[in-house]
């Protein structure tokens, strides 16, 4: 625990040669190859259950898929009142990608991808820019710009602040917590690692298990549900606003 | 000099210990009388009230056993070597802050749902199970800051060895204290929010389903400042400037993200709280209750988000 070390990375520079050295350019080429393989495990797990689907249709397994899917398809219905093929898709595949970015370290040697900042930031502005193209497409440009400047125009800028907001509580949320949780699982393996005794008490008092079980599977499940509710909720009110209006 | 490290350091492990206590015995007793006063009202529930309670209350312990794993994590430090005795000593302060603060506040926020999730089970004796669930998930978030705290306590405890110099000791303290004063308010919000859940499925058992997704989202929107604070924690503690100014403006800079937390944690509480309320008196307008719930809720957090803007560039800014 002594050279517990935080924040380890290392980068790939690719710009290096046109002179951008700053650590804008910089990949982290961890977080990238991490970022890869949960795209590998999701795809193989699409993969299976489209065989099942097609192939079993009475086995447990596809129930369980298409349960899955169709707890979505209930919740759009329930929060935008109709149901819509393209935000489905979206709120969708936002909640599986973080699930699997959240619970891929599980399988060793592999980090959550979502304890870096850099991901969650980008997951933050894809869901902002969709609520808010989706809003210039369902309300017209001119009512997207008017909405800024309501009540009054002096509030312009607390209502840019208060946009800009959401995208930073929402991506820190999901880092801090991921964060946090990946933190306490390494010092529990490095607390207990280097002598077999400490190890077999983790393993039988069941420490290790409590420790998968909460801040790995629970707290993943649990943050990527909230990510995408808040972005099914800020989508809801920005496509439903015209509907209120009439 | 070393006779005011060891003072540091005996009042850490006092405080510590002490101030986690006092809150979990607070709380304990609150969840006790709350129990007696549920089988006064439904005496032939008394099973299912005293199953409840006693869950809820080995789970408010927890603050107090993590006050007493790191007393005694500090008595066992005595005979280590450090690079510096005076400014481990001072160092160690931080970690009396990270814990007996928060300790202390969520030993007292954690009674509320196991108060009212008692009482409910006296008014619905048959849905006791799902009551115990909710009781258990509002409890798992309130608990969340405590163990934040825990972990912000373990990490200055193994920087601490390596402090030599003021600027090390002010970085400690400034992390303890970002993470000890931040988790106050979200706490005391939590714990409001805790008791509508509870008292309102003691009041609606057919807004179960509902009150427990909208508790999902709603402590999760309401703990978002304990995370800011738990960022700012990491990155005081992980930054090595060694400049005397840059490290008071570090100070601040924890202070600044601590007491901007307290009143939006407090208000977005009582916001989802009332929400809550609403919810299980007319479950059917549940989606646009919850959607103005969450709208106020997002603009009470950028309160909080500007404090923790301003605490970023106090760090990085200030040269």
């Amino acid at each position: 625990m002594q050279n517990f070390d935080v924040f380890d990375e290392h980068y790939w520079q690719p710009l290096k040669i046109l002179g951008l050295t700053s650590s804008f350019w910089n990949i982290n080429s961890k977080i990238i190859i991490f970022t890869w393989i949960t795209l590998l495990a999701i795809f193989i797990i699409c993969l299976i259950s489209r065989f099942l689907i097609l192939k079993k249709p009475d086995s447990v397994a596809s129930f369980l898929v298409i349960s899955y899917v169709k707890s979505f398809y209930d919740l759009i219905n329930q929060t935008l009142g109709r149901f819509s093929f393209q935000h489905f898709t979206f709120v969708t595949s936002i909640f599986t990608f973080i699930l699997f970015c959240n619970i891929i370290s599980l399988i060793p040697w592999i980090e959550e991808p979502t304890a870096d900042a850099n991901t969650t930031l980008a997951l933050g502005i894809i869901a902002f820019m969709y609520v808010q193209i989706s809003s210039i497409i369902q309300n017209g440009f001119y009512e997207y710009v008017k909405e800024y400047f309501s009540p009054f125009f002096l509030l312009f800028p607390m209502n840019v602040i208060g946009e800009l907001a959401k995208v930073v509580s929402m991506s820190f949320r999901l880092f801090g917590n991921i964060f946090g949780g990946s933190i306490i699982s390494r010092l529990w393996t490095t607390a207990i690692a280097g002598s077999i005794i400490k190890e077999l008490l983790g393993i039988f008092t069941g420490i290790n298990l409590i420790i998968v079980l909460f801040f790995i599977l629970f707290e993943g499940f649990i943050q990527a549900f909230v990510f995408s509710m808040l972005t099914l909720t800020y989508l809801s009110i920005a496509v439903r606003h015209e509907e209120s209006h009439q | 000099m070393i006779e005011i490290a060891s003072f540091f350091n005996y009042a850490t492990i006092t405080f510590c210990i002490a101030l986690s206590s006092l809150g979990v015995a607070i709380g304990s007793s609150f969840s006790s009388i709350a129990t007696i006063r549920a089988i006064h009202i439904q005496p032939s529930a008394r099973n299912e009230i005293l199953k409840t309670s006693v869950i809820g209350m080995a789970l408010i312990e927890t603050s107090a056993i993590i006050g007493l794993v790191i007393s005694i994590m500090l008595l066992m430090n005595k005979d280590i070597s450090v690079v510096n005795k005076f400014y481990w000593g001072l160092s160690n302060l931080g970690i009396a802050f990270s814990i007996a603060i928060s300790g202390f506040t969520i030993g007292l926020a954690s009674s509320y749902p196991v108060q009212y999730a008692c009482l409910a089970i006296a008014r619905q004796p048959f849905f006791n199970n799902k009551i115990l669930n909710l009781m258990l998930l509002t409890l798992s978030f309130i608990q969340t800051a405590v163990i934040f705290g825990f972990i912000i306590a373990l990490l200055i405890n193994s920087q601490a060895i390596y402090a030599n110099s003021l600027t090390d000791s002010l970085r400690h303290i400034a992390s303890g204290l970002s993470i000890g004063i931040g988790c106050i308010g979200p706490a005391i919000g939590l714990a409001y929010f805790a008791k509508s859940a509870c008292s309102g499925i003691g009041i609606n058992t057919k807004a179960y389903n509902k009150i427990l997704t909208f508790t999902f989202i709603s402590e999760a929107l309401i703990e978002t400042p304990i995370v800011f604070a738990l960022i700012i924690s990491l990155i005081l503690i992980t930054n090595q400037n060694s400049n005397l100014l840059v490290c008071l403006a570090m100070l601040f800079a924890a202070i600044c993200v601590g007491i901007s937390n307290i009143m939006p944690g407090i208000s977005s509480g009582k916001t989802a709280a009332s929400a809550c309320d609403e919810i299980a008196k007319s479950p059917e307008i549940y989606s646009l209750v919850t959607r103005t719930s969450m709208l106020a809720q997002g603009l009470i957090d950028s309160f909080a988000i500007y404090g923790f803007l301003i605490a970023l560039m106090l760090i990085f800014f200030v040269k």
